[in-house]
């Protein structure tokens, strides 16, 4: 029996350096990338236009949504207790802090998180890795490292979208409920707008991206010689990156709130 | 390291998903030969040519190109090794989300950045040539059929012009143009002293083109040697292996023999257009008809027919 958990634990710990070598080494790789022979570029540039720009359209509709939501909710709840001038730290904390860089970290899990742990396995189960690497190629320099970047960045680019459009959002339901001018509403978010709010923001969105990135491309790689275990592969990247990015979130609210 | 093997293996042993595919390898490739790795199903013929090229990395023992083991190799030297060799993959591997053309113009971006799209251009177009593939190259590996796409793979192992190739079963599951075209390949490759490393599950490779012979069981090398001794083993082990290759010398002395017949019949007769041929091969045979089996003009495709009489001899 403790020979067993102590087999398990072992494992357990082999898998834990193993994925930190293999974090470690991607980071290295993206680092590099740009004074790499510029064969990846165009998977960067793909990688772009897939995590980001495509995702543009779904963002603004659940940036939208959410800046909708949080507007009526507020705006019932708060006048109520006569503190409708809330309404704007709420948008700012819920919008800009949590929801903002959370949601825009499960589309991109859901799009493009799948997209690569299943490519990514499917290419493995090919052998069009093996052919990377005969021809000379480092895999992790031209199909991870550039995936890495491009999900980073589309998550940097898309948070601040989803902010500009949920704020949007809750001017546009503001119109009808309690009209308030352009400027006016601009001067109110800015007043209680911290740059801390901002760079908590932002750190999540940066922090998500590596998570969702890190292990989508991990799961990927993971795959060893079935068709089957693609599918697979890619929900375990989905799930991992849940898990991981909601811890990551809780974290850094810690951080933020404690620290 | 001028007079070093251009591959050699020491005690190379490798593990997959628990098992082990590779005990204990050694063997080496001279300069300017073809070896030739047989082995039943299982016997771990792909793992040792992947972990010869440098594909798969070995859990013990060493791989050493012309001296330098590349697991020490920096990345320069890595590279380099790389764009001298080629590898042909049993299931084409080619890139799904690529195009043809991309698929065979990546080795040359990648190995030299500075070619101009012409260059690039040319030296896809002069690799699709070689294999004899002439359609569009716009199209994805999708929508080829697999014999295509085994051409495409062996063209994007030739694009650089390797000094060294690795050969996973190039000609399994190929119809016989096809094979055919790829028989020459290899017997252009060797008359330009090309080094070449095939694994393959059917004697006729061997038969035609082997310089040396490896026998594989269960992840063991059975036995590595030259060709002509290769044989004559006798080992009951190698049996399945080397039993094929002397059936094949003995058809084809069979069919020298036939040959020399209808010739002498041929001399004889009367009618310049006789009927009732023998069977046996068509005179002036195809263009990989077995030479050294005694098929006049059958050289395309095979070891040429004085150094195979040599041998037979």
């Amino acid at each position: 029996m403790l020979e067993r958990i102590g087999r398990a634990l072992r494992e357990r710990l082999r898998d834990l350096f193993y994925g930190l070598g293999f974090f470690a080494n991607l980071v290295k790789e993206s680092i590099l990338f740009f004074r790499r022979r510029q064969v990846g570029f165009r998977v960067l540039v793909m990688q772009i236009l897939f995590t980001g720009y495509e995702a543009l359209r779904i963002s603004a509709v659940l940036a939208m949504a959410i800046g909708v939501a949080i507007n009526l909710i507020g705006s019932s709840l708060l006048a109520g207790f006569g503190q409708g001038k809330l309404m704007y730290t709420l948008l700012i904390i819920v919008v800009t802090r949590e929801l903002g860089p959370l949601l825009t970290a499960f589309i991109v899990t859901a799009r493009s998180g799948t997209a690569i742990a299943t490519e990514l396995g499917g290419m493995v189960v090919a052998h069009e890795i093996e052919a990377y690497v005969a021809v000379g190629v480092n895999p992790i320099s031209y199909l991870a490292a550039p995936r890495f970047l491009g999900v980073v960045v589309s998550m940097l680019v898309l948070t601040v979208y989803f902010n500009v459009f949920g704020l949007f959002g809750s001017f546009a339901v503001m119109q009808v409920l309690r009209p308030v001018g352009f400027q006016e509403y601009m001067r109110n978010l800015v007043e209680v707008l911290t740059v801390g709010d901002l760079l908590s923001g932002l750190a999540k969105s940066l922090i998500f991206g590596v998570i969702v990135s890190t292990v989508s491309i991990y799961r990927g790689f993971a795959v060893e010689r079935a068709s089957t275990e693609v599918p697979v592969a890619g929900i375990k990247a989905v799930g991992s990156s849940f898990v991981l990015i909601v811890l990551a979130d809780a974290a850094v609210t810690a951080v933020q709130y404690l620290g | 390291m001028e007079n070093a093997p251009v591959i050699e293996l020491r005690g190379v042993s490798a593990t997959r998903l628990g098992y082990e595919v590779l005990k204990d390898i050694s063997f080496s490739l001279a300069d300017g030969e073809t070896s030739v790795f047989m082995g039943g199903a299982g016997s771990g013929k792909s793992s040792l040519l992947k972990t010869a090229a440098g594909v798969s990395i070995p859990d013990g023992g060493k791989v050493l190109f012309r001296g330098r083991d590349l697991a020490a190799m920096s990345r320069a030297e890595e590279l380099e090794f790389h764009r001298l060799s080629g590898f042909v993959f049993q299931d084409a591997a080619l890139w799904a989300n690529q195009s043809l053309f991309d698929n065979l113009a990546l080795p040359c971006r990648f190995h030299d950045p500075r070619l101009s799209k012409a260059e690039v251009e040319r030296a896809v177009r002069r690799a699709a040539e070689i294999v004899g593939y002439r359609d569009e190259l716009s199209s994805r590996p999708a929508e080829l059929s697999s014999g295509e796409r085994r051409l495409i793979g062996l063209a994007r192992a030739l694009v650089l012009d390797p000094e060294l190739l690795f050969m996973d079963e190039p000609a399994s599951y190929l119809d016989e143009e096809s094979a055919d075209r790829v028989y020459d390949i290899i017997a252009q490759l060797r008359a330009r002293r090309r080094t070449i490393a095939v694994v393959s599950g059917s004697s006729d490779i061997a038969y035609r083109f082997a310089d040396a012979l490896g026998v594989l069981k269960e992840g063991r090398l059975l036995a590595f040697g030259p060709y002509a001794e290769a044989v004559a083993w006798s080992d009951p082990s190698l049996r399945s292996a080397t039993g094929r290759l002397r059936a094949r010398k003995k058809a084809a002395e069979g069919d020298a023999a036939l040959i020399e017949a209808w010739a002498e019949a041929l001399a004889s007769a009367p009618d310049p257009e006789p009927r009732g041929s023998p069977p046996g091969p068509e005179p002036g045979g195809g263009a990989a008809g077995r030479a050294g089996d005694g098929s006049p003009g059958g050289g395309a495709g095979g070891r040429d027919g004085e150094a195979k009489d040599e041998e037979d001899a």
